[in-house]
């Protein structure tokens, strides 16, 4: 009874288009005072604890802001420039490197909308000149796109960690292998495609301007370094590394690459002919007087304003969903559910059919960090009876809520695929298909091969001696 | 202008709270690696500035339309039936602000009471976490605006942001990059 009135009051609460925070904190809240004894300042401390003692969620408004400060197109760029040069010598190689390309900015960004819109107005473009069909590019791009949840730092991980209680650093640990292992996939079958339909490569551009785009993007490129690393090596954990990657960002975007603040457009040297003496005494002197413009700057201002916005949206949905899992738990829900999945004598693997089937589903509709902080508190309890891995639970999830990414109705990334190629959603879904069954063939590699999440977490453990 | 004012001050106050949550973790972990000392209220302090941040910002986040909802089902409706069905959504959250700020006024006036502190710092509890109420008076003002303007026939539906569309500024920025490119090697 509790259980119906609950998932009935959410539902017909969502579908009026109010909030999710507000429907999930809602339908909790009446369901806490029909049917049990809490008292209603309980409830309100439960919804501030939520919110003031869980120090592992601080990683997404750091993330959030990190990635604010590097999402840009003059940042896009450079990692495509370096993308090019590593692979594009391949045949079908722009294709390649746009995978590459989204691999690298969906991690630095964090966002897959803004890896489609970002790496995607530039080398689809790119592609249709090189005689690539335009059908082929949209499709490639929009999946590659989805890498982003996937390949850490992930905001939908650290979500998981957040409603499971699990380690959010060995779901980082976890995410990095599979999101490797579906570039490599999405590349490979690029390359047969390549083959069979004779596409070009682009020209070897030579050591020395392979090196020169090396450089440039070296500088976003560490961003992951620096936050992997120092996650892998245990020296931080990621609400650290997440605080850490915001400041290197601010620095890298506002004085290294100049793509915003005050700044903007000057250049590091002026002429073929000015001594290098003279190129640091300026730079260096233009780089301090910059330093107290840059804090009040407008797009300093601008940067806060976007990422305080998506910060402030999902705290406060997961502040309210855990006001949800309370009461989950509270009524034994997860519980009674997995005795009742139990009853029915599921194998492991027939509850991991379930589980994708429910969450493709899911996908259609709803927000990934909004599904998983749903989802988990149920399917959490069922999976840890059936001895599967919580962790290898987190990278099924979070794949599954990649595919919702380029599945209609919501499917953000079909929107932003839309938008940039100027062809309408049917012709985007058509053109992600084909490229969408290899995710789909990638979702059950995952779901049934563990060790390819596990491995790396367990390896890390094995070094330091567990 | 009055509406410009304290806009500006809403977006002030969020982003000196989000830089103040990044630069105090950013500080303690440099003190702990560079120096080898820790900030013991540091912990304490950030998830306080995080708390206080999303329950100020929440109510601005429904005035700008930064909150995300299903609306598949509102978006096919008629104009008409969509305004009443979102009216009834409205009252709803309003229903949610009272008893979590009722909630929170009966937390707050028994902690004022015993008259604790923080673990970590010297504030009195009830003055930290008094930002539940104030949060939750915000959220029910800026609901009583929207439910104003849905009566009076200003808007339609909550505001929702829309990231698909957001994400094409980036698009649009890329463009200008790369022609400005072509331009140059022209």
């Amino acid at each position: 009874m509790t259980t119906i009135t609950l998932f009935v009051l959410l539902f017909l609460f969502l579908l009026t288009g109010m909030p999710i925070a507000i429907g999930l904190g809602l339908s909790s809240v009446t369901t806490i005072l029909f049917f049990s004894n809490d008292s209603i300042a309980s409830i309100a401390l439960k919804l501030l604890e939520a919110l003031s003692e869980h120090y592992t969620l601080l990683a997404i408004p750091f993330f959030i802001l990190s990635s604010a400060f590097l999402s840009t197109g003059g940042v896009a760029k450079r990692i495509i420039d370096f993308a090019i040069n590593c692979v594009g010598w391949i045949r079908g190689g722009l294709a390649m490197a746009s995978v590459l390309a989204c691999m690298i900015f969906a991690a630095v960004s964090g966002s897959s909308p803004a890896t489609v819109a970002a790496i995607g107005s530039i080398v689809i473009a790119g592609m249709i000149k090189s005689g690539y069909p335009e059908k082929m590019a949209a499709g490639v791009i929009c999946n590659s796109g989805t890498l982003g949840i996937l390949i850490p730092p992930s905001i939908p991980m650290l979500v998981y960690a957040a409603a499971t209680e699990e380690s959010a650093a060995r779901l980082f640990m976890a995410g990095f292998l599979p999101g490797c292992v579906m570039g490599l996939m999405l590349m490979l079958v690029i390359y047969v495609v390549a083959r069979v339909i004779k596409l070009p490569a682009q020209p070897w551009v030579g050591f020395k301007a392979f090196i020169r785009t090396t450089a440039t993007a070296s500088w976003g490129l560490m961003l992951i370094v620096i936050v992997l690393g120092s996650i892998y090596g245990g020296i931080a954990s990621p609400t650290e590394a997440a605080a850490v990657s915001a400041v290197y960002a601010f620095l890298i975007a506002i004085f290294v690459y100049r793509d915003m603040g005050p700044l903007k457009g000057v250049p590091w040297r002026t002429s073929k002919d000015e001594s290098i003496a003279s190129i640091v005494m300026r730079n260096l002197g233009q780089t301090i007087m910059a330093v107290p413009r840059s804090i009040n700057h407008p797009d300093t201002r601008r940067v806060f304003r976007d990422a305080s916005k998506v910060a402030i949206m999902l705290l406060f949905i997961i502040a309210n969903a855990m006001l949800f899992a309370h009461v989950l738990t509270t009524e034994r829900i997860p519980h009674q559910i997995a005795e009742l999945i139990m009853g029915w004598g599921l194998p492991p693997w027939g509850f991991l059919i379930v589980v994708n089937i429910l969450l493709l589903i899911a996908g259609n509709f709803m927000e990934p960090s909004a599904i998983i902080l749903i989802m988990a508190p149920i399917l959490f309890p069922i999976a840890l009876k059936l001895g599967i891995d919580p962790i290898h639970l987190g990278i099924i999830m979070v794949v599954n809520m990649e595919i919702g990414m380029i599945t209609p109705p919501v499917g953000l990334n079909l929107y932003v695929t839309a938008g940039i190629t100027g062809h309408d959603i049917l012709w985007v879904v058509k053109a992600a298909f084909p490229w969408l069954s290899i995710l789909l063939v990638f979702l059950v590699i995952i779901t049934y091969v563990p060790q390819i999440s596990l491995f790396l977490p367990e390896f890390i453990d094995h070094l330091k001696g567990y | 202008m009055f509406s410009r004012i304290i806009n500006s001050l809403e977006e002030g106050i969020i982003a000196i709270l989000l830089a103040s949550m990044t630069l105090l973790v950013f500080v303690e972990v440099t003190a702990r690696f560079g120096f080898n000392t820790g900030v013991m209220w540091a912990q304490e302090l950030t998830l306080h500035l995080s708390c206080w941040m999303v329950m100020f910002g929440a109510s601005y986040g429904i005035k700008i339309g930064s909150h995300i909802g299903v609306d598949a089902l509102v978006r096919i409706l008629k104009p008409k039936t969509r305004r009443i069905v979102t009216g009834i959504a409205v009252i709803a959250g309003l229903a949610y602000c009272t008893l979590i700020g009722m909630g929170a006024w009966v937390y707050l006036e028994k902690v004022y009471s015993i008259g604790i502190e923080l673990e970590d710092m010297a504030i009195p509890k009830w003055v930290a976490h008094s930002i539940l109420l104030i949060g939750m008076i915000l959220i029910a003002w800026r609901l009583l605006v929207l439910l104003w303007e849905i009566i009076t026939g200003k808007a339609d539906g909550f505001k929702m942001i829309d990231e698909a569309k957001e994400s094409m500024r980036l698009a649009e920025e890329t463009k200008k990059i790369m022609a400005a490119q072509e331009g140059d090697s022209a």
